[in-house]
């Protein structure tokens, strides 16, 4: 270890360093309790009904959150199966397909993407309001949508969106797999698909799932954007669990509801309030098991930590 | 040497794919760049970034929202530098064992991908509530630097677990004491990454909507906050968004454009300073 | 060289400017004037804000977060001094809040209208009974057929919770918001999100404040009242209230307005303010004669 061995006086870099590193963690657990004991109120109330209700009317007193897991789960699902093909395969274009003195074509597209990373999500909002909307409407056409306001416009905004991520920590797997499989491959005779399906892709499946689930998690996250473009209807729970009609219907997430007029009206209500902060524990407990997962996945356990 | 047809077409099918992948993006990208380039340059005068907005963003500038958000990113990074570097360094130095370093590192991931709206509410409950401030630019400033603290945090982490591990044990050798290594040897090494994971958390924070919704952000009437209580500030980000809701005049749409090419270049700006050190970092760390 | 005492001594500054600014920002901060409420009267004030503020100097905080009820509660809260509401006062207002003594003071009118997108207007309606539209809204009504217009299916999307406008529809046709059915409808939330939605959705129908109804991408229906009259919302029927969904605009605040809400009111009902609401398009106060196209 560093330095010489403690001697007894109180060090007060670690000090503050520990300090600073328990009030960071006490701020994220705290959010957590406070979320939990400002929606007692709902649990004394509505109990797990809480979680199996399917309806959300807040001027009865009854509040149901699984419309809005539903919604949540199918915009994500729809971002997920846009952009992890899409990422995946321009990830491994740009690491493994490209010639080999294409530096500078790789860095390009590497700061393309970070910079797609960045732009803020109301931005993503403004173009889907005004661009994307426009275009789901026509898409859908032939299944007589009400509005471009559907859960799909939503789902593929989101998957632009999640696109960068993907994109940037498939290319750190793939790039994390040592030169020498692909040499040996080739001298096998590989062709570079059968290199990059049989050689690399296996190996770098731990860090592939980690960028989708880490993308998932920004997607389960996302508020402004989602807000603007998903028609915000609530109380929409399928009849039939795994039919497509949501798709070109208005919905609710979890992220819309809390980032719309009603956390506003609820200030004043325990009830209503409770319901509130309750969709936001789901929404923290949610994210967080997909985000540790994929972190998990992300960070070997053998390795350098 | 024969290779069999099928295996070729296969290969060349393959490597079609991906291309095909690779120029969707890329597509997308220039669509979104030109987007807000073409609808949004033709407003940017300089006269844009200067004057107040005006006719309820009809028309004006946004140079109080330009300002309040340089007020809310520069609290964020005063509030989040130490914290991030005090992590680090218990991750770096002070933390033993490979588990526990890891057990931290994997928290810091996760808390960097909560919504942030979340943060958006506990504020709203902690600060303009229960502390009675009402909107104030500080609560957005402290929960804009709790959200980029993982961020920091783990660019700091990675900037202090590239350096040689011959620049600790020389200062072992030497004898210095654990606190006068860190501030002596690895603290003014990592600057840079500081420096890179600072910028690129700004630059997320600067595109926040969500977290000043509730407590710190106004539609309109917020200058230079003066004091702490009830002292909110513009922000673009939510000017944008309370203007893409309502809008009140085909006017205010090219007014909307130029604020979203406005952030657009805040936050693109600050991600490319960070970028010749990022890019740096990571070729080193291929190449390790 | 750092050391512990230095440390020390700049965090013990740091927390000490903080605290600072947390206590003493009271004491010499001018406390700002917040406005909160409804987004049909948002634009008027947040213009006369911008007014004052450029020639009195004054701290005026306007913002919409919730609507008119939503104004309702920031004042009742504690957290705005002026309140901005689309609807006139209700007593369920006077019994969640019972310390606040509201004062509404009206700047100006305005009506909610029923606007229906063009096809829909072409396809010959142009009005519509109380009947027709509660059918419409609780979704017995599917076919524009039915109540004769083209063969399309009805789309409503409806105003937002919370929102005045909104209120003031649920009253006219249930005598009180409380009474309202619970209906699953896509919700719009401020009056241009309306008006574009409505524009680009076939057959669709939507309560917005009727100076939003420009007549060429939304249209206005005529209420056909129960003594068979039609009534179409103008500035002569919204002024002698023969036009049921009527409503005033006005400004809230917790007793006589004092300081500078009432600078702000003031203003507000001087030949500028009201200059401002006829800007808008709503009917300023004194209604003079001359009808607009």
């Amino acid at each position: 270890m560093i330095g010489r061995r403690w001697d007894g006086r109180l060090e007060m870099t670690a000090v503050f360093s520990w300090g600073f590193t328990s009030l960071a963690v006490a701020t994220f657990l705290g959010m957590l309790v406070l979320f939990a004991a400002q929606s007692l109120p709902l649990w004394r109330h509505a109990g797990a009904g809480f979680l199996s209700g399917t309806t959300w009317f807040f001027r009865a007193g009854q509040f149901g959150v699984l419309p809005m897991v539903y919604g949540t789960a199918i915009v994500s699902a729809v971002a997920l199966l846009f952009a992890t093909p899409l990422g995946i395969g321009a990830a491994i274009f740009t690491a493994e397909l490209l010639p080999r003195g294409a530096r500078r074509t790789r860095l390009a597209v590497k700061t393309a993407v970070e910079l797609l990373a960045g732009i803020p999500s109301v931005v993503y909002g403004l173009l889907g309001v005004l661009l994307l909307r426009d275009f789901v409407l026509r898409l859908l056409a032939p299944w007589d949508p009400l509005s471009g306001d559907t859960l799909l416009t939503g789902g593929l905004l989101l998957g632009i969106m999640v696109l960068p991520t993907i994109i940037s920590l498939s290319d750190d797997a793939l790039g994390g797999i040592a030169g020498s499989q692909r040499l040996a491959a080739r001298a096998l005779g590989l062709t570079r698909a059968e290199t990059v399906l049989k050689v690399i892709l296996p190996q770098a499946l731990p860090g592939l799932a980690s960028a989708v689930l880490l993308g998932l998690g920004r997607a389960l996250g996302e508020t402004i954007a989602v807000f603007l473009v998903i028609g915000r209807q609530d109380n929409q729970w399928p009849e039939r669990l795994l039919s497509l009609r949501p798709l070109t219907e208005a919905g609710q997430t979890l992220t819309s509801k809390l980032g719309g007029s009603e956390t506003f009206l609820a200030l004043d209500d325990p009830l209503h309030w409770g319901a509130i902060t309750g969709l936001a524990l789901v929404l923290y407990a949610g994210v967080a098991l997909v985000s540790w997962i994929g972190a998990r996945l992300a960070l070997p356990g053998g390795g350098r930590a | 040497m024969r290779r069999s047809v099928g295996r070729g077409w296969i290969d060349r099918a393959f490597w079609l794919a991906c291309a095909l992948c690779a120029a969707c993006v890329g597509v997308l990208l220039a669509g979104i760049a030109g987007a807000i380039l073409w609808r949004g340059l033709p407003v940017l005068r300089p006269g844009f970034l200067t004057a107040v907005s005006s006719e309820a963003g009809a028309s004006g500038g946004v140079r109080d929202e330009i300002v309040g958000t340089l007020i809310l990113i520069t609290t964020a990074l005063l509030v989040s530098a130490p914290l991030a570097t005090g992590v680090a360094l218990v991750h770096a130095v002070y933390l033993r064992s490979l588990p526990a370093r890891r057990r931290l590192l994997v928290a810091l991931y996760t808390a960097n991908a909560l919504p942030s709206i979340l943060f958006g509410i506990a504020g709203m409950v902690v600060f303009s509530r229960f502390f009675g401030w009402g909107k104030s630019w500080l609560a957005g400033g402290l929960l804009l630097g709790l959200m980029i603290l993982p961020t920091l945090s783990v660019a700091l982490i990675e900037r202090l677990r590239s350096l040689p591990r011959k620049y600790r044990e020389a200062a072992s050798a030497l004898g210095l004491t654990r606190a006068q290594t860190v501030w002596s040897v690895l603290l003014p090494q990592c600057a840079g990454g500081l420096l890179s994971g600072a910028l690129l958390g700004l630059a997320r924070a600067a595109g926040e909507t969500a977290p000043i919704l509730f407590a710190a952000a106004v539609f309109s009437g917020a200058g230079l906050p003066s004091g702490l209580r009830d002292s909110p500030v513009a922000a673009l980000p939510y000017h944008i968004f309370v203007l893409a809701q309502d809008s009140f005049d085909p006017s205010v749409e090219s007014h909307l454009w130029g604020a979203a090419c406005v952030l657009v270049g805040l936050v693109l700006g600050l991600s490319l300073l960070a970028l010749p050190a990022r890019l740096r970092a990571h070729e080193e760390a291929q190449n390790a | 060289m750092l050391r512990a005492r230095n440390l020390l001594l700049t965090a013990g500054a740091v927390a000490l400017t903080f605290l600072t600014l947390g206590g003493a920002g009271n004491a010499f901060a001018a406390k700002p004037l917040r406005v909160n409420g409804s987004t049909t009267v948002n634009p008027v004030v947040t213009e006369a804000a911008e007014a004052l503020r450029a020639e009195r100097g004054m701290t005026i905080h306007v913002d919409t977060q919730g609507g008119s009820s939503g104004g309702i509660a920031a004042l009742g809260d504690g957290r705005a001094e002026v309140a901005m509401i689309s609807r006139p006062l209700e007593p369920e207002d006077r019994t969640k809040y019972p310390k606040i003594r509201f004062q509404p003071v009206q700047i100006g009118s305005d009506a909610v209208a029923l606007v229906v997108s063009r096809d829909v207007w072409d396809g010959g309606v142009h009005a519509l009974s109380k009947e027709q539209a509660r059918g419409l809204y609780e979704g017995k009504i599917k076919n524009w057929r039915e109540v004769g217009g083209p063969d399309r299916r009805v789309v409503f999307f409806n105003k937002e919770p919370g929102r005045g406008t909104w209120e003031v529809f649920a009253h006219w046709l249930y005598g009180d918001p409380k009474k309202a059915p619970l209906v699953n409808l896509p919700e719009i939330g401020a009056n241009e999100e309306g008006r574009n939605k409505v524009s680009s959705t076939a057959g669709s129908i939507t309560q917005l404040s009727s100076s939003w109804a420009d007549g060429k991408k939304v249209f206005a229906l005529a209420i056909r009242r129960d003594d068979g009259k039609t009534v179409r919302p103008d500035n002569v029927s919204i002024r002698d209230g023969s036009y049921p969904l009527s409503r005033p605009l006005s400004v809230v605040t917790d007793g006589p307005p004092r300081d500078e809400s009432k600078i702000l009111i003031d203003f507000l009902l001087g030949p500028r303010g009201q200059e401002l609401v006829r800007k808008q398009g709503y009917l300023p106060l004194a209604a003079q004669g001359a009808a607009r196209q």
